[in-house]
């Protein structure tokens, strides 16, 4: 069995007495796809800023890197060094520059160095462009590339978050509802372009919309968080037949 | 009536004393007799002392050929003539037909007297208050004595130590006694004396002390050297004591300036994000109704901004009615500045919500404008307004002084921040105020007139640094950059508290205060303890930059 | 309702000089310096108006400063008057040692020094002999203060209003420092009757007009220097930083060292307008480095048209003339008039002077729109285009 790409184990956070996340322990193996369910308040976003550096767990340990020789603990870098590791995240209300234009976001999120000095005398090589321009036409965003971020509907930031995202070729991908504002043919290509993108690329996604979690979640498997810790974890059928889980969402929501 | 006729025969005494005086052959045999009076209670003797020295003391030469000591008074008519006193019991003098004689003084021969007289007069003087029933004059007069160190002055101190009953009286008796027993030939009772003043560790005996710890070390006695050593040392750590006790004191009431002043800025922040720069001018719309309602209790205020003069009359008021401005001043204050803000909330800040970097500069042009304002009403120079008398004494508890203004100030912050709590967490507007802070657009949707509620806590916190302005009025004066002073302050406290938390704001209004004051003390240097604070201030937010209580929030930003 | 959003959100970052700008900035920069030193030379111009005039370059740079800061990183600092000031009291420093013993006391040393009781000069003064050295420490020591405090300040994620607040009480902390006798810089009269700088006489018409146009040139230099910034990826961070800083976080950039680094060049702008105001004014004392001097620049910035650089330029120039006609003019009524422009402008105006000509062109436009009654579903995407 190869070593996680990402190892969450025994942590916990509190906030202000609130126990957010309770002795959670989270394995994700290199190029899977894991879908994280759970209602409202089980504690999903606070498990991305646990990953991401934008919160410290008080116990537990956060560990990156599939090779068991050299992992990195992500307790002690903060939001900008988790991110040159390779760790990228989408928000969940979407966030772009809203003053830059589309092109200059892609920009900003391109891999490469970024020190001061070095963004003083960047610029952008022909391949950079070719990939930029690629990355305009997944999103499709290509005729609206001059256009301020700020002017873009809802879903169309979204798509170009998720570009952003894109552009950091990172190892680890954290998507916070992906599908939230879209269309139900938008939702359905985000969809297969996270499909495609697994295998090359590990990926956590947080979501609600069940339609779109059956969508995802047919080859890999899915998490139920609950009250800050792992309810249950498997396949999605196995998961939507589990008695447990269908007490903790009939008590809130029912599942679709 | 024994009493009675006993105080009159002493009277008689010390009136026959001060003729024979007046009538004796040589300066020495008069300077005895004037000694003679000295500890004796007679009202009378300073007055017939003071008429001798300046000059209003004369010899009547009476048709019956004795010579009469007489006192010229009252004013005189118009051929330079003057009632004149009989000296040995004060009645008028008589002519033949028992009319009163006016007399004219440069026709009569004045009694002289010597510099060595005039000296002896004064200590008579000054040890007649060592009987005087006024508790404050006797003070004065032992401590007089104390200080002076004559060891012939000893046994009337202790005369006096055996019949004083007031405490007070008796420690500065004591003090004076030990004070003056360190002149005293014998070692031994330099010891004691010693020992006695490191036991009331005065203040006031500070300096004697130590010129008395040099003499013993210039004449290298180790036992003496020792005691004085030792009555030093209990006099500083008492001096320290006294010293830090005021310190904390200060800082307490400056503290609650800046606490009062801060809780408006802090929760106006906390609610809608804005940031007051006017909010000192606030306080001086506080403190400049103060002094209008002064003036308004008192004789009028004449104005003339722009040109216009006119002039507010004045109620004429004395004694408790003039007295009692301050009570009135104190809601007028809170009204005056309540009103400002609400004005400049509905004309400038409403439209500056969230836009906190906008709103601070905007506020600022407020504030210039205000400033210009009370120059041009009220003149560039500061005014001046007086405390009323209840708020002007001060107590001594063990030397500590403590200002009634600074412990009325102390107590109406205490006060304040019980209502303003009040207001917050028991009343429904407390519960608007709250859910709007937390989350203007749901509030909204919710129904709350949000607008309204803005209105009223700007006007909250506008009126709070009204009273504030008020508080300022009693301990300093009242000029057009009032505000400006304590601005810096308040943004500091605000920071430090974090923002819209009514605990924080107190723990860092209290904690800036006194830091400050204490950092005067220690580096005897206002301006580098305030860089200091400001210093320490930076600091403290390297290790919560949130301030001591800080909302925390799960939104990107 | 979205014609209106995509006109207040169409302001593209320029990335490179327009044509058009580099034209004006052109005109600007051949009437400065050297037209109006030569109509100067041939006294068309007052010396006066020239010295006035090289005051309002020097603020301008301030101006730049804390535009750089406010308009480009969301950064408002109130301590840029610190800067400004510390650098004009190094310069000082140096006119005070070329002063000689020309001074009222006629000692070698300067006269409130000697009137604070001293006969030798302290050895910090020493070194200030040297133009060179003077001039080193203009440029590092407002670039070290700015570093320490930004350091401190970044590090612990200070923002917003509370980075107003402690730069305010850092120039506030600075200012009573500085109005101390003991530091021996001068206390509440500062530096004042300079003779000699670099062996010309400070006084003398001609150095005046060089210092003028060395100040223009400086101005020039930095404009274009800013102009350069702004186009760099640096320049988007910069902004990335102002508009969403947790996003450019999370995308990798410390953006902690990008503020750090604008904080300390324009610490470095700043200082090096003082250092060309002090020679010019003949004067300079700690009421320079109030926290209200401080705001005025931020005023100057927000008339002219913050996130701007032409912007800043304009406000510091059209206010402080605005302020020496109507300081003379209503002595009484200026400061109401200034604090009510003030408000207006942030109110009304929030782009500033500069963005007058773009909104009477929207409104023209809309205006031609409405009366030629086109189609309703391109409006936004046309105004954006014009815009940009």
């Amino acid at each position: 069995m190869p070593h996680a790409i990402l190892t969450v184990e025994d942590v916990s956070k509190t906030y202000d007495g609130f126990r957010a996340i309770s002795d959670l322990n989270f394995y994700l193996f290199e190029g899977e796809l894991r879908t994280v369910i759970g209602p409202n308040g089980a504690g999903k976003s606070t498990f991305f800023d646990l990953i991401s550096g934008r919160a410290k767990p008080d116990t537990g340990k956060i560990e990156f890197g599939s090779d068991p020789a050299s992992t990195i603990d992500l307790t002690a870098r903060n939001e900008y060094q988790i991110n040159r590791l390779g760790i990228g995240r989408k928000f969940q209300t979407p966030s772009v520059y809203t003053e830059h234009t589309v092109w200059d976001n892609l920009v900003l999120s391109l891999k490469g160095p970024r020190g001061v000095f070095a963004s003083l005398f960047h610029r952008l090589s022909s391949a950079d462009r070719d990939r930029l321009d690629e990355l305009l036409k997944l999103v499709r965003l290509d005729s609206k590339r001059d256009w301020n971020a700020g002017l873009l509907a809802h879903g169309e930031k979204q798509w170009l978050e998720i570009g952003m995202l894109l552009a950091q070729q990172p190892k680890l991908l954290l998507v916070d509802e992906p599908a939230a504002g879209m269309t139900d043919e938008e939702t359905h290509r985000t969809g297969e372009l996270l499909l495609s993108l697994a295998g090359k690329h590990s990926i956590v996604v947080i979501e609600h919309d069940m339609t779109f979690v059956r969508q995802i979640a047919q080859n890999g498997k899915v998490t139920v968080l609950h009250q800050g810790t792992v309810l249950c974890e498997g396949k999605f059928d196995d998961v939507q037949a589990n008695p447990k889980v269908r007490e903790v969402y009939l008590g809130r929501g029912k599942v679709r | 009536m024994a009493l009675l006729s006993g105080f009159a025969h002493a009277s008689e005494l010390a009136r026959g004393t001060i003729v024979r005086a007046v009538l004796a052959d040589s300066p020495a045999q008069q300077r005895d007799l004037i000694v003679s009076l000295a500890g004796q209670g007679d009202p009378a003797i300073p007055t017939l002392l003071e008429a001798w020295r300046k000059d209003s003391l004369f010899l009547y030469d009476a048709p019956d050929g004795t010579r009469v000591p007489i006192q010229l008074v009252h004013a005189k008519d118009s051929a330079d003539a003057q009632e004149a006193l009989r000296v040995a019991d004060g009645l008028p003098l008589l002519d033949a037909s028992g009319l009163p004689l006016r007399l004219v003084g440069a026709d009569l021969t004045p009694v002289e007297h010597t510099s060595a007289l005039r000296r002896a007069m004064k200590s008579v003087v000054d040890l007649l208050d060592l009987a005087s029933p006024d508790t404050e004059k006797r003070i004065r007069a032992i401590q007089t004595l104390g200080f002076a160190q004559e060891p012939d002055k000893l046994p009337l101190l202790e005369k006096r130590l055996a019949t004083e009953t007031d405490p007070s009286v008796h420690t500065v008796l004591r003090e004076a006694i030990a004070l003056i027993g360190l002149k005293a030939p014998t070692a031994g009772a330099k010891l004691a004396a010693l020992a006695e003043l490191r036991e009331l560790h005065t203040l006031a005996s500070s300096d004697l002390v130590k010129l008395a710890l040099k003499d013993a070390e210039a004449a290298q006695d180790s036992a003496l050297i020792d005691a004085a050593h030792s009555a030093v040392i209990a006099i500083e750590t008492h001096r320290s004591t006294v010293n830090f006790l005021g310190t904390l004191f200060r800082g307490a009431s400056l503290g609650s300036i800046l606490l009062v002043v801060a809780l408006g800025l802090s929760i106006t922040f906390g609610l809608m994000g804005v940031i007051n720069m006017a909010h000192g001018e606030m306080i001086a719309v506080g403190a400049y109704t103060t002094y209008v309602v002064q003036n308004l209790f008192g004789e009028g205020l004449s104005l003339s901004p722009f040109g216009v003069s006119f002039t507010l009359p004045g109620l004429h008021a004395t004694g408790w009615g003039y007295q009692s401005y301050f009570a009135v001043a104190l809601p007028m204050s809170f009204l005056a500045a309540a009103l400002v803000g609400i004005a400049l909330e509905r004309t400038v800040i409403q439209f500056l919500y969230r836009r906190p970097l906008e709103s601070l500069l905007a506020t600022w042009g407020v504030s210039l404008v205000l400033q210009q304002l009370f120059r041009l009403v009220f003149g560039a120079n500061n005014v001046q307004v007086s405390s009323p008398a209840f708020l002007s004494g001060h107590w001594t508890i063990n030397e500590i002084l403590l200002g009634w203004n600074r412990v009325f100030v102390i107590g109406f912050a205490g006060l304040i921040v019980l209502g303003v709590w009040l207001v917050l967490t028991r009343t429904s507007l407390g519960l608007l105020i709250r859910a709007v802070m937390q989350n203007r657009g749901m509030a909204s949707c919710m129904g709350v007139r949000t607008q309204r509620v803005n209105m009223l806590t700007f006007g909250l916190g506008s009126g709070l640094a009204g009273l504030a302005g008020a508080f300022l009025s009693q301990i300093g004066n009242v000029g057009p950059s009032l505000g400006q002073n304590y601005i810096v302050d308040c943004f500091m406290t605000v920071v430090v508290g974090g923002v819209g938390n009514i605990g924080g704001t107190v723990l860092s209004a209290f904690g800036i205060g006194m830091t400050d004051q204490a950092l005067q003390q220690i580096l005897l240097n206002p301006v580098l303890g305030k860089i200091l604070v400001l210093v320490a201030i930076i600091l403290f937010l390297q290790w919560r930059p949130a301030g001591l209580f800080a909302t925390r929030s799960r939104s990107l930003d | 309702m979205s014609r209106v959003a995509a006109f207040f959100s169409a302001r593209r970052n320029p990335r490179s000089i327009s044509r058009g700008e580099l034209f004006a900035v052109g005109i600007l920069a051949v009437l400065v310096v050297l037209i109006l030193p030569f109509a100067n030379q041939q006294g068309w111009i007052s010396n006066f108006s020239i010295n006035l005039w090289g005051k309002y370059l020097c603020y301008a740079l301030l101006a730049i400063s804390v535009d750089l800061l406010w308009g480009y990183t969301g950064l408002l600092s109130l301590g840029q008057a610190l800067f400004f000031s510390l650098g004009g009291y190094m310069i000082g420093m140096h006119l005070m040692r070329r002063i000689g013993d020309l001074g009222q006391y006629h000692k070698p040393i300067p006269d409130f020094l000697v009137f604070l009781g001293w006969t030798d000069l302290p050895a910090f003064w020493r070194p200030f002999d040297s133009f060179p050295f003077a001039l080193a420490v203009m440029l590092v020591l407002p670039a070290l203060l700015a570093w320490i405090f930004g350091y401190l300040a970044f590090r612990s994620r200070i923002k917003g209003v509370y980075f107003s607040i402690l730069t305010q009480a850092l120039t506030y902390g600075a200012a009573l420092m500085f109005f101390r006798n003991d530091l021996l810089m001068g206390g509440n009269n500062g530096f004042t009757d300079f003779k000699f700088i670099l062996g010309f006489d400070v006084r003398d018409a001609t150095t005046q007009r060089g210092l003028f146009v060395v100040t223009a040139l400086t101005l020039l230099v930095v404009y274009l220097a800013c102009r350069w910034l702004n186009g760099t990826k640096f320049g988007l961070v910069q902004q990335a930083v102002r508009d969403g800083e947790n996003r450019a976080l999370f995308s990798g950039y410390a953006t902690a060292h990008f503020k750090l680094f604008v904080f300390i060049v324009s610490a470095i702008i700043a200082s090096i307008g003082g250092a060309l105001y002090v020679p010019q004014v003949g004067i300079i004392n700690p009421s320079e480095m109030t926290p209200e001097k401080s705001l005025e620049a931020v005023v100057w910035v927000a008339v002219g048209g913050r996130g701007t650089l032409l912007g800043p330029v304009i406000g510091a120039v059209a206010v402080n003339a605005l302020k020496s006609w109507a300081t003379r003019a209503i002595p009484d009524l200026w400061i109401l008039l200034m604090g009510g422009l003030f408000i207006v402008v942030v109110l009304f105006l929030p782009g500033g002077i500069v963005s007058v000509p773009a909104k009477c062109r929207a409104w023209f436009a809309a205006r031609r729109r409405q009366s030629t009654d086109a189609e309703a579903s391109a409006p936004a995407v046309a105004v954006a285009k014009t815009e940009s």
